[in-house]
């Protein structure tokens, strides 16, 4: 009864948290830059982040087994999963545009998971005979790291796509555009946006000369990060899948079923599949490759959510119309 | 052209054939002193006789080159292979040389690859999408001709390119074949050659050609020596000749996608192995009876065929499940033994989900269960085995009944007690009004009173569903998921090169790396920020590196 009282309160504290560090992160792009609230806004993600792990851990405890049996434990798994993400480059010092991916995307899993479902979800349930093996780690948690390194890094993608067509950026009425937009990459942009009006303040000049200059080096360090975050997110991906058809082979007697939860994550997989080999490719470089990796964005979705949401095949558990029963 | 030009080949070989530079690779720091080396690969290749020479040119012929310029300018000298030289240069043998080379070039063709993915990928969607396995009729009905999905598309599409089962229809099949040939030809024709330039270390001699590089920086008063051992430090290999310095780190990486290539070509010809030589079978089996293993298995190839181990005989000891407090079942196990055509037990074990039976190549796995009987004691007589039989009802969980008629069985309207129950842990009584009496739970041996009838339930008989298989193909799949996940890995390791000039005291830094672009120049300003500064107190020193 203590641990479900303490992940009452690690819920909370989290969530106000986050609700905190949002307005932050707002406040931030939208008026202005203060380098304390900033730095405040990271420490309050730290924080955030050491809930999630104690929430994981504490739900590991009492039901015995690994966080990850279901979809609000998975989901909660995928927002630890972009926490880490995000405080990797932390603690190594180094500013990168991953941020700005990270902190959003992990905050809206997190909100999503604690707030969009049913309650009756989050209670922890038992774990049915098939999932009852050793596999159930380390494929599930490859397989969410992997989502979670895969969206970001798609992400970081869309927000290139959306830097590079977009020819003439009106900073200040986009602020206001974006301000009602949910789509995490407009965090991107604003950034820019500010990296610009910080230029138009210092160099009136050469103003466009610093634009196009910081435009062409933005758009160099997106691209880069994305396909390094991608080509992490397929490794874990490829561990993922395969250990889950050994998982397979030892529970169901046979290592591929073309079940539609592993044809889909073989799906995500010959699409990045693709995106690594465009990079190979210098003609088909840069907004190609981007297109690529924005299409995995949304295969990734339906992988993780659309076909538990039909509730078809074998890896029906965890899915909506099971907990519905 | 009928004779060996010494100097031709020699300068030919210089140009183009990586591999003979691999003999030279001497991690040797001594070529500092030898000062004026000039190419000390023109050193080597004094040494090599004319038979040797030929040898390797014909390696590199048959080697396909990076470009298309190498390919003629190799074509250019066909008396280089023996047999071509008898026969001159016949127009028809030149196609036949070349067909299977822009055949190769075709299939290595990068966007042709991608085009080959993006379709499986959509034939894939396409097959989760549409139900898979149905009857004719149902496709009739789903995507009639009179109301096509798409505006086009109806069931004869999917009929006639077989999409009802579409990961074994010949298109998708197709495809994948042709994705493997892609592999093969690139593997051949592009990755082999890249590695052969990777492991290629060459100095580079100018400092406009170091500045050229991604990443140039110049340390004045440094020494290229100590920058060789900071690399050295950390990771690199490094090789110094006179003022020149190359470096590289991660060569593995560069290595690593044909790991992935050959690991994905292992798996796809495992599966066809399994698709074309494995057996398969299924049983429901109550407990205490046998069934023999070559009857249960059938064959799913032509590839398939039946080994001693199918004569032997499998008898189902005990079927139990375990619960969790909640009442749930947590696990099933089923207590199996084997026995060969003597009767003699060669093995015994019990097997639950995600813990199966592997003897002789075949693996026996627990899959399903259901309730085959329950043994009841009626007024003390018996026991009697009455059948229990699956009932429909909604949701997924399983629903088991029998009944036990009380009176005349011969009358027309026969009533009796009716069973009911979910799993071996308890059986519902409901009377013969279908009114419910009691549960009762089948090792308890509690008596009860229906209607003046003493019941008791002495067991509840579950029967095991059991999959056999017989899969050759798994040990090569599985080769490839090791292969596959090892390779991957290292292919997130970035191949960086360093190249460095010593200038008088200034050395000229140049790097290059395939994939962490963006780490590689802050690794690069850490490690230089470690060169010690030479101060100027000491010439000679500098002078000694440049002599």
């Amino acid at each position: 009864m203590i641990l479900f009282t303490l992940e009452h309160i690690l819920t909370h504290i989290s969530l106000s948290i986050v609700s905190i560090v949002i307005t932050i992160y707002l406040m931030n792009l939208l008026v202005h830059e203060i380098v304390g609230l900033y730095d405040s806004s990271e420490k309050g993600m730290v924080a955030t982040f050491l809930c999630i792990t104690g929430l994981l851990v504490i739900r590991w405890i009492y039901s015995g087994h690994l966080p990850l049996s279901d979809l609000y434990e998975s989901l909660m798994f995928l927002s630890w999963s972009f926490y880490i993400i995000h405080m990797i480059p932390y603690f190594r010092n180094q500013k990168t545009h991953l941020n700005e991916i990270t902190a959003p995307s992990a905050v809206f899993t997190q909100g999503f998971a604690t707030s969009g479902l049913l309650a009756e979800m989050h209670q922890s349930t038992i774990l049915i005979p098939a999932l009852q093996s050793q596999w159930l780690m380390m494929h599930v948690s490859m397989m969410i790291l992997s989502y979670a390194a895969l969206l970001c890094g798609s992400l970081l993608s869309v927000a290139l796509l959306v830097i590079t067509f977009r020819k003439n950026i009106d900073i200040f009425s986009k602020c206001k555009r974006n301000n009602l937009q949910i789509g995490t990459f407009s965090f991107v942009e604003l950034k820019y946006a500010n990296k610009i009006s910080n230029a138009l303040k210092l160099k009136n000049k050469n103003f466009k000369a610093v634009r196009n200059y910081h435009r062409y080096q933005l758009i160099q360090q997106l691209d880069c990060w994305s396909s390094r975050v991608i080509s992490l997110g397929f490794l874990f991906l490829t561990v993922g899948i395969l250990s889950g058809a050994v998982w397979a082979n030892e529970a169901w007697g046979s290592y591929w079923n073309w079940d539609p939860k592993e044809t889909w994550a073989f799906i995500t997989w010959t699409i990045f599949a693709i995106y690594l080999h465009t990079r190979t490719n210098e003609n088909l470089q840069g907004s190609n490759s981007a297109i690529v990796a924005s299409m995995g964005f949304f295969i990734i979705w339906i992988c993780y959510f659309g076909v538990n949401l039909l509730g078809i095949g074998l890896h029906s558990y965890g899915s909506f119309a099971l907990t519905s029963n | 052209m009928n004779t060996l030009n010494p100097s031709r080949t020699l300068n030919h070989f210089l140009l183009k054939s990586p591999s003979l530079q691999l003999k030279f690779e001497t991690h040797d720091f001594n070529y500092s002193r030898k000062s004026n080396l000039g190419e000390n690969i023109v050193c080597e290749l004094k040494t090599p006789k004319n038979k040797k020479i030929s040898k390797k040119i014909i390696l590199s012929e048959g080697a396909p080159s990076l470009s298309g310029k190498d390919v003629v300018e190799n074509e250019e000298a066909p008396l280089l292979i023996p047999k071509a030289g008898k026969n001159g240069g016949s127009p028809v043998l030149k196609f036949f040389k070349r067909a299977p080379r822009k055949f190769l070039s075709i299939l290595a063709n990068l966007p042709l690859a991608i085009g080959e993915m993006f379709s499986i990928a959509a034939l894939m969607a396409l097959g989760t999408a549409i139900d898979q396995g149905e009857a004719p009729d149902y496709y009739f009905q789903k995507f009639p001709e009179d109301n096509p999905v798409f505006g086009i598309f109806t069931w004869r599409w999917i009929l006639f390119f077989g999409f009802d089962h579409m990961f074994t229809s010949p298109v998708f099949l197709g495809l994948l074949v042709l994705l493997a040939a892609s592999l093969i030809a690139c593997t051949y024709t592009t990755q082999i050659p890249i590695v052969k330039v990777a492991r290629r270390w060459n100095f580079l001699n100018s400092a406009v050609a170091i500045r050229k590089q991604e990443f140039t920086d110049s340390l004045p008063q440094a020494s290229v020596r100590d920058l060789g051992v900071i690399l050295m430090g950390a990771g690199y290999e490094v090789f110094l000749k006179g003022p020149s310095l190359y470096a590289f780190k991660g060569l593995a990486g560069r290595f690593a996608p044909i790991g992935v290539h050959i690991a994905m070509l292992l798996i796809m010809a495992g599966g066809t192995l399994s698709a074309s030589g494995s057996f398969r079978g299924s049983v429901t089996v109550p407990q205490g009876l046998n069934f023999v293993i070559g009857d249960v298995l059938r064959p799913n190839g032509f590839l398939s065929f039946p080994t001693e181990a199918f004569n032997t005989e499998v008898h189902v000891n005990k079927f139990y499940m375990d619960y969790y407090d909640s009442g749930e079942v947590s696990q099933f196990h089923t207590d199996l033994s084997l026995f060969d055509l003597d009767g003699k037990e060669v093995m015994r074990k019990t097997i639950c989900v995600n813990d199966p039976l592997r003897y002789n190549g075949i693996t026996i796995y627990q899959t399903d269960w259901s309730i085959s009987a329950l043994q009841v004691l009626k007024d003390n007589e018996g026991p009697f085995n009455l059948a229990m039989a699956p009932l429909k009802i909604n949701g997924d969980k399983k629903l088991y009944g029998t009944f036990l008629p009380i009176g005349d069985a011969n009358s027309s309207n026969v009533k009796g007690i009716s069973m009911l129950a979910r799993d071996l842990q308890s059986i519902v009584l409901y009377d013969q009004q279908g009114k419910f009496v009691g549960v009762r739970r089948p090792d308890s041996n509690l008596p009860v009173d229906i209607g003046g009838t003493r019941i008791v339930i002495v067991d509840a008989i579950g029967s095991s569903g059991l999959d056999l298989k017989i899969d050759p193909g798994v040990p090569i799949v599985y080769a490839g998921f090791g292969a596959l996940m090892l390779t991957t890995c290292i292919s997130y390791l970035s191949h960086s090169q360093i190249w460095a000039l010593q200038d008088g005291t200034t050395v000229i830094i140049g790097g290059k790396t395939n994939r962490a672009k963006i780490e590689f120049p802050n690794e690069m300003n850490r490690l230089l920020d470690q060169v010690p500064e030479i101060v100027n107190s000491s010439p000679s020193k500098s002078e000694i590196l440049n002599g």
